[in-house]
């Protein structure tokens, strides 16, 4: 098999050299793929929510303690299933690039609310947000554990989500009331 | 039976297997090899396990199950209609998916690593579930021969999935009938083949009692829509001696375990047999096959009212812990069963096999051996002290 056709892990490894390539000489697809990235949420009545993303929707609801209707997971669940999804993004990326042959990867995330209360306005003390986020990797890979160590280090280090979360990116809110 | 023969000593079924053999059954489940090619590899690996055994002065041998991935997914490749689904596949079709999500945090293992058989169409046999596997034994040794196949319950209950299976078969009960006739016929070729010993496992009937609540759940296979506890232990017995009625000659047993995935006690089930005894002693086999040289399987005065009813195969070394229990700490515990057990009741065997899941061995074969040379000496230092008496 010649290398410009190589399938690993459902990826099609030329393709994904090209890109580093492109990144790594040309400052313009840098800019390009740096963003900006873009959501649209929309009100769908009661604790419901759209997010429309490029051509992607994503649904959001509470569970039914709340009053709402639990239709859908919440926002808070949708942040730890994207912190997770990025991580695997980046070490099946990583590791294909590598030569690595996956044969399943899974990651259980689990976060405890820091205070409810602040949440519902009661207390200003404490965060309403999960303090810390546990995230563990269960993998079935054709290669050492030190490699496999190494590209699970760098999946977390190197990943947007995660990034974004660990470092608490800055929000701009603004407003406009029609 | 003559005292030269009093507690034999057997194991449960699985043996660790090398990690060549591993690698060959990754090849076999990506389609890279075919069926017979991986049996050719895996001759070597049964030889070894059979070695193991017979140095270890181990009565009744099996094959170490080392050609199969675990103890009842194996049956993929034997039956037509079934096809083999990990429980990230099977999530889809849950209705209940945050309490398994519990069951899984709860047990540390990852939806990709527990597969089973799902019945997608009428379940037909292709080949033997174990014959040939038997014939291969038969044939490298000269001691007694034990056979572990998959429970007609456990069968039932892990390949009937709704939403996959119902096309095929729209009630449970369908489909335990051919789960029936399929073992019935296995067990027969079995016994006219020469094995001496058929063990039926239901490791999950102690999910059935002591597992989480929830409408789907898995211990060492996935049961959904799981009923009432009672109506399950009734309908494993209806299950059980509609297999195997009006056999005879091979002796039947029947294995129930805790989970055997996991060297974490903390996560594995506990509580006494209990509860399980009633239902077990309506089954028409021969032996109960159980758990009993940890804390968590509880005491062995849960016979008492049961005094001689069946052979106990038991369990006397932990398949999990890494410390060979001594040959002293055996035979005391032996003693003890033959308060509730005529001592030609008695066979000596871990509480579960050394490599129930191919790719999560409980422990290595050094010390597993180890493990089996302390049972073959208890079983040899037994039978010189009943030699002549009826109860030292």
């Amino acid at each position: 098999m010649s290398s410009s056709s190589k399938n690993l892990n459902g990826l099609e490894v030329s393709k994904m050299e090209d890109f580093v390539k492109e990144i790594r000489t040309k400052p313009d697809v840098v800019k390009n793929t740096n963003g900006p990235w873009r959501s649209r949420v929309t009100w769908q009545g009661g604790l419901k929510a759209k997010a429309y993303m490029r051509n992607h929707t994503v649904t959001f609801d509470e569970p039914e303690g709340l009053g709402a209707t639990d239709t859908s997971a919440s926002a808070h669940e949708h942040l730890l299933s994207a912190v997770g999804a990025c991580m695997m993004t980046g070490f099946v990326y990583q590791g294909t690039l590598k030569g690595v042959k996956i044969h399943n990867c899974e990651i259980a995330l689990e976060g405890t609310f820091g205070d409810i209360r602040n949440w519902a306005g009661l207390t200003d003390e404490g965060t309403p947000g999960y303090p810390e986020i546990k995230a563990k990797l269960y993998v079935k890979a054709d290669s050492d554990r030190k490699t496999i160590e190494r590209l699970w280090a760098n999946a977390w280090k190197h990943s947007v989500v995660t990034q974004t979360v660990a470092r608490g990116a800055k929000i701009i809110p603004s407003l406009e009331v029609l | 039976m003559a005292k030269s023969q009093l507690f034999p000593v057997t194991v449960v079924g699985s043996w660790p297997r090398p990690q060549w053999l591993i690698q060959a059954l990754r090849k076999r489940q990506a389609g890279e090899i075919s069926f017979d090619e991986f049996n050719t590899t895996a001759d070597d690996a049964v030889l070894a396990a059979i070695k193991y055994q017979e140095d270890a002065n181990v009565d009744i041998v099996t094959d170490g199950e080392q050609r199969r991935d675990n103890f009842y997914s194996f049956v993929v490749e034997k039956l037509d209609g079934v096809k083999l689904m990990t429980l990230t596949e099977l999530m889809d079709y849950m209705k209940d998916r945050a309490s398994f999500e519990e069951t899984l945090r709860a047990l540390d293992v990852p939806a990709f690593a527990m597969r089973s058989p799902v019945a997608v169409d009428r379940v037909r046999r292709k080949r033997h579930l174990a014959l040939d596997e038997f014939e291969f034994l038969k044939s490298h040794t000269t001691r007694k021969t034990k056979v572990p196949i998959p429970g007609p319950y456990m069968l039932t209950r892990s390949m009937w999935f709704p939403g996959l299976s119902d096309k095929a078969y729209p009630v449970i009960e369908d489909l335990g009938r051919d789960v029936c006739s399929i073992v019935r016929d296995e067990i027969v070729a079995l016994k006219e083949a020469g094995c001496d010993f058929v063990q039926l496992d239901e490791p999950v009937l102690s999910q059935v009692v002591y597992g989480s609540e929830g409408e789907e759940t898995f211990m060492c296979a996935a049961l959904a829509s799981r009923r009432d506890p009672t109506e399950e232990l009734r309908y494993a017995v209806e299950l059980m001696n509609l297999t195997v009625k009006g056999i005879s000659g091979v002796k039947l047993g029947i294995h129930v375990c805790r989970g055997n995935w996991s060297r974490r006690e903390d996560v594995l089930l506990r509580g006494n047999y209990g509860p399980l005894l009633p239902y077990l002693m309506e089954m028409k086999i021969d032996q109960l096959v159980l758990e009993f040289a940890t804390p968590r399987a509880g005491e062995l005065e849960v016979f008492k009212e049961y005094r001689g009813e069946k052979e106990i195969g038991l369990g006397i070394v932990n398949p999990r812990s890494t410390t060979v229990e001594q040959p002293k700490s055996i035979e005391r515990r032996v003693k003890e069963a033959t308060r509730y057990f005529e001592p030609s009741q008695v066979y000596l065997n871990p509480d579960c096999g050394f490599g129930t899941f191919a790719e999560r061995p409980v422990n290595d074969a050094e010390t597993a051996y180890g493990k089996l040379r302390s049972m073959g000496t208890a079983a040899s230092n037994l039978r010189k002290a009943w030699d002549g008496r009826a109860n030292p």
